[in-house]
């Protein structure tokens, strides 16, 4: 299963991804003119963290213990057979018990509706919204398998580094 | 002989039961309930009871067919002998076990107003599916509702009614509505709100009368502040203690409460204990009887009945998320605690935000209107950071792009620096 990635260096803060996302996944109109008009207005599910220099959009891990899946009340939120942690729109009551176990702060009350969003990585489509609009390609769908790859790599770099600029690598003796 | 045995039937002794059974799959698990029907979401009873949540949404878990799961419903444990290692039912039968996992949850406390005569028709302390059932039937065709006590349960439940559109009658003793989650400027709005939904609040008031129909049916109760007032059905909500009382002789409780580690053990390592029946000891005693407090204790209560070192659950946290008449309320914890409160809030908007610090820690807070940031806050308490420098940015409104339109209200609002120290 892919995994949203974020390149740090190339997010601007723009919040181009909240935009798309709320139009496209909470609109009516799919467009984002007819969008700001709507009531109740659109939510995004995704939020831009940090200021100008530093920031970077965070949206759901799906995280492998997820509190929110053992803080749901009504059994609104679930796992999927993608691994996936979803809301069942249905189910949802608008508790908000949710959004107060999620430590990473992105499930989001949407109160107009009466409902919790969250990031589903648009499994249904084909891209999610937001990596397919971002206009520095700062995020990007990866396999996680790909991501350690590229871990990898920056690690042997660092290692290489250090070790060309005469640094003695340190090693913990675990006996002490 | 059963391997495994757990009292209690609720969303954390039934998780428990789940998690033996997945875990531990070639041990059998009987699970024994005093009601008849288990696996339903208990916080949903209100809604249920005005028929604004269908029968089917009520349920989580339906009877399956595992041979290793036995589920003895509609039958209490009397007694559990720990030398012996057996439980003894109310009807005599006497289990064998290896593993007892106890969780009994709570009993409804009931005023005093009825002690000593019977019950009359109309009068239910609510908190089992049973009871809601009754309630159900019972309010269809009647007019007058008494809510007895204004807490998260007590509040929500006369939304509910008076949303179903009877007479809806609040009766809180403390001076003010959610008087153990929020401090007295934070409970007014609320109050207000449910007053212009036309539900008539009584705060420092109790029932200390009442009077009957014919029929034995309640037609009128006496509060405090010296009225009468009509009550058709009388739903009690002033909370629950722990049902520990087939432990009596068992050893196992401490000053009359069943302790246990943060792992769930209790004093007989063979024994784990979870859920409104226990207090978890790490730092001091804990009572967090919430519902995910009882599904995260079921599961590590679960794992932990045959591991060699018990793992402790993460957080001991009694917090509580609530959407009472449109508004959000988050509450971390217990008004009161800490030393100093940091909050930011809206004079006109109802939207209050306020954390109470600890030496820099967080030790509680709520967050009522604008709940926004209110995982992170929590993943900060259950850390123990030291937040004291950046606490009043923390309460900041996290916006998005598109911002919900009633928490924008906040943006022009007077902030409330420092604040007061307890």
């Amino acid at each position: 299963m892919k995994v949203i990635a974020v390149h740090l260096d190339r997010c601007t803060g723009c919040r181009t991804c909240e935009l798309y996302c709320a139009t496209e996944r909470g609109s009516d109109a799919k467009t984002l003119l007819a969008a700001v008009s709507e009531t109740p207005v659109p939510q995004a599910r995704l939020r831009v963290e940090g200021a100008a220099g530093v920031s970077m959009p965070v949206q759901c891990r799906h995280c492998l213990d997820a509190p929110c899946l053992d803080a749901c009340l009504t059994g609104a939120l679930r796992r999927n057979a993608d691994g996936l942690v979803v809301v069942d729109d249905a189910r949802c009551i608008g508790c908000w018990t949710c959004v107060m176990f999620c430590p990473y702060g992105v499930i989001f009350p949407w109160p107009e509706r009466k409902l919790a969003l969250k990031c589903d990585r648009c499994g249904f489509m084909e891209e999610p919204v937001c990596v397919d609009v971002c206009p520095t390609k700062a995020l990007e769908l990866v396999d996680p398998a790909t991501a350690d790859e590229v871990y990898r790599a920056r690690r042997r770099d660092a290692v290489g580094l250090a070790a060309a600029s005469g640094a003695v690598p340190v090693l913990l003796d675990l006996a002490k | 002989m059963p391997s495994i045995i757990i009292v209690g039937g609720g969303v954390g002794g039934l998780t428990a039961a789940l998690e033996c059974r997945r875990l531990h799959p070639d041990q059998s698990v009987t699970l024994i309930d005093r009601e008849r029907e288990i696996g339903y979401y208990r916080t949903l009873l209100p809604m249920f009871m005005v028929r604004t949540l269908a029968e089917e949404k009520l349920f989580f878990w339906k009877p399956v067919g595992d041979a290793g799961l036995d589920v003895r419903l509609g039958v209490g444990v009397r007694s559990v002998d720990a030398a012996a290692r057996r439980v003894v039912l109310q009807d005599g039968e006497a289990l064998a076990y290896e593993r007892l996992i106890i969780a009994p949850g709570g009993r409804p406390v009931v005023p005093p107003v009825f002690g000593k005569r019977s019950w009359p028709k109309g009068a239910f302390p609510v908190r089992s599916l049973e009871m809601a059932r009754k309630v159900r039937d019972w309010i269809v065709g009647r007019k007058h509702i008494v809510v007895l006590g204004g807490g998260l349960v007590g509040s929500k439940t006369a939304v509910f009614m008076r949303q179903a559109g009877y007479d809806v009658s609040l009766v809180e003793r403390q001076p003010h509505i959610l008087p153990t989650v929020l401090s007295a400027q934070a409970a007014a709005p609320m109050q207000a709100h449910l007053v212009a939904m036309g539900i008539a609040v009584h705060v420092g008031a109790t029932v200390d009368d009442y009077r009957t129909d014919a029929d034995d049916a309640l037609s009128e109760v006496h509060i405090s502040t010296g009225r009468w007032i009509p009550c058709q059905a009388f739903l009690i909500g002033i909370g629950s203690q722990p049902e520990t009382s087939l432990l009596a002789d068992s050893g196992l409780l401490e000053n009359g409460e069943l302790v246990v580690s943060d792992t769930l053990r209790t004093s007989d390592p063979n024994i784990f204990a979870l859920g409104d029946a226990v207090a978890v000891r790490r730092d001091g005693l804990h009572h967090p009887w919430t519902w995910p407090q009882a599904v995260v204790q079921g599961r590590y209560a679960g794992a932990n009945v045959y591991r060699q070192a018990p793992v402790p659950i993460p957080r001991v946290t009694r917090v509580n998320a609530q959407n009472i008449a449109g508004t959000p309320i988050v509450v971390l914890g217990g008004a009161g605690a800490g030393t100093s409160v940091v909050s930011r809030r809206g004079e006109s908007s109802g939207v209050w935000r306020e954390l109470f610090l600890e030496g820099g820690r967080i030790a509680g807070g709520a967050l009522v209107g604008d709940i926004s940031g209110a995982g992170p806050l929590h993943a900060l308490m259950v850390q123990g950071r030291d937040v004291s420098a950046e606490a009043l940015d923390h309460l900041k409104t996290r916006t998005r792009a598109f911002a919900p339109a009633a928490w924008s209200r906040l943006a022009g609002d007077r902030l409330v620096k420092g604040g007061r120290t307890r």
